[in-house]
């Protein structure tokens, strides 16, 4: 089957971009719904410790990292739209847009680390900074290998000769991904009580 | 087809290899699942004394089977010179799993026979084999990060379709959760210690998913291997690529 033809069979699928990229979000989902699990079974076992070190986190901190990659999620989303209309200059300006409120959330989130270490929380101070730490730094990586896949998506929007919708679909349902993992922690470590 | 008796050879190389590796660590010698890092000198010392003939008789089996990774590996690195990417990924998979069974493998066997073979030795000198056999297992973690992250790209950029996209992504969760295993370095207890729920169980989860994987699709390979170099022909009743037919075929 050549290129084209297997990437028309894919787009018949009704999913946007590469249908494997929904099998890796199956992937990831279960497994952060693993560690996940196991944080709730170890918050519900020391609920007095967890709470008490919650409160050390800055909620609105928090918020904001939350806005900025929601943000972040709906300049991409604007990206795809444009790319599928043909307006890849906007598309472009979105995707840099998009590694903006990106490079934002991962400057917030070191100098959030700084302060807390500042203050003497560290990764081994106790189980709720482990879990802070764990959750935060993993979600953190995954935000940096979503900076490398835009990189891939503004590549793609670059030439015409190898703009590829479906990609950009691909990359884009990465990033919405590593977002809403985040909107998960966040719920988890900042706001339930 | 007899031309592809070699590559036979190796799968099933890998299927019976995987079996006895799980039989010799997780039944055999009982170093699988992990004991606690935390254990007091004294119970350590038990702990060697519980298993002594099994990690004898079975590390020694190891010793003698070990040997057979190079098959394993070179079978798995087959999979990335039928593809259209350049050699040095296949190079450098070969390289790093070669790597990866020294401390993974042979050198926690050692430290583990050497603990078993005199179980009257000072606690405190067990304790620090104890450590240093776990630790010397856990120090593959880097090994298989990188050794995931090789095959992934090869996957990714490879135009010959020898393995299904999702593989490459699901190499990247691969690779992922062996990063989840740097903390037990610095953990003694907890779901982040070297037997902990995270560190551990999740990990291993993963891990035997994504051998099942493989294992599943090369043998696909190999009923589609046509020994030429240009793409890969699908068989007669292949569902077509994409998570749906694979998925189906492994189960």
């Amino acid at each position: 089957m050549s290129e084209a033809s297997r990437e028309r069979v894919e787009a018949d699928r009704f999913v946007p971009g590469q249908p494997d990229m929904w099998a890796f979000v199956l992937f990831e989902a279960l497994v952060f719904t693993g560690y996940f699990l196991v944080y709730m079974v170890r918050r519900s076992q020391n609920l007095d410790l967890f709470l008490q070190s919650q409160a050390h986190l800055d909620l609105r901190v928090g918020v904001f990292h939350t806005l900025v990659l929601l943000a972040s999620s709906w300049s991409l989303a604007r990206c795809v739209q444009n790319s599928r209309e043909g307006s890849h200059r906007a598309a472009l300006t979105n995707a840099f847009l998009t590694m903006l409120f990106g490079g934002v959330f991962l400057v917030s989130k070191v100098l959030e680390w700084t302060a807390k270490i500042d203050a003497g929380f560290g990764f081994t101070t106790d189980e709720f900074f482990s879990f802070y730490y764990f959750l935060t730094a993993l979600h953190f990586l995954h935000l940096l290998i979503g900076l490398g896949v835009l990189g891939i998506a503004v590549h793609q929007l670059r030439s015409p000769a190898r703009r590829s919708q479906q990609a950009i679909e691909t990359c884009a349902t990465y990033w919405h991904t590593v977002d809403f993992l985040w909107v998960l922690i966040f719920a988890l470590l900042y706001v339930m009580r | 087809m007899n031309d592809k008796r070699e590559l036979w050879i190796g799968w099933w190389t890998l299927v019976v290899f995987y079996n006895l590796y799980g039989l010799l660590f997780f039944v055999i010698t009982r170093t699988q699942p992990p004991p606690q890092p935390s254990l007091e000198p004294a119970e350590i010392g038990s702990w060697f004394a519980d298993r002594h003939y099994g990690l004898l008789y079975g590390y020694a089996v190891v010793s003698i089977v070990g040997g057979a990774t190079a098959v394993m590996n070179a079978t798995l690195a087959y999979s990335m010179r039928r593809m259209s990417v350049s050699r040095a990924f296949a190079y450098s998979y070969l390289v790093i799993y070669a790597l990866a069974t020294l401390p993974g493998m042979l050198i926690m066997g050692v430290v583990c026979t050497v603990g078993a073979m005199r179980p009257d030795r000072d606690p405190e000198i067990m304790s620090w084999l104890y450590d240093f056999a776990f630790l010397s297992f856990e120090g593959t973690m880097g090994v298989f990060l990188i050794g995931s992250l090789v095959w992934m790209a090869a996957v990714l950029l490879d135009e010959n379709h020898v393995f299904p996209r999702w593989f490459g992504y699901l190499s990247l969760c691969n690779a992922l959760t062996e990063v989840v295993v740097a903390p037990a370095w610095i953990f003694k207890s907890g779901a982040f210690a070297w037997d902990g729920a995270i560190a551990w169980w999740i990990n291993m989860g993963v891990f035997v998913t994504y051998t099942t994987a493989f294992l599943t699709l090369l043998r696909r390979l190999i009923e589609r291997e046509d020994f030429g170099t240009g793409p890969l022909p699908d068989l007669a009743t292949d569902p077509g690529p994409g998570p749906s037919g694979a998925m189906k075929s492994a189960g």
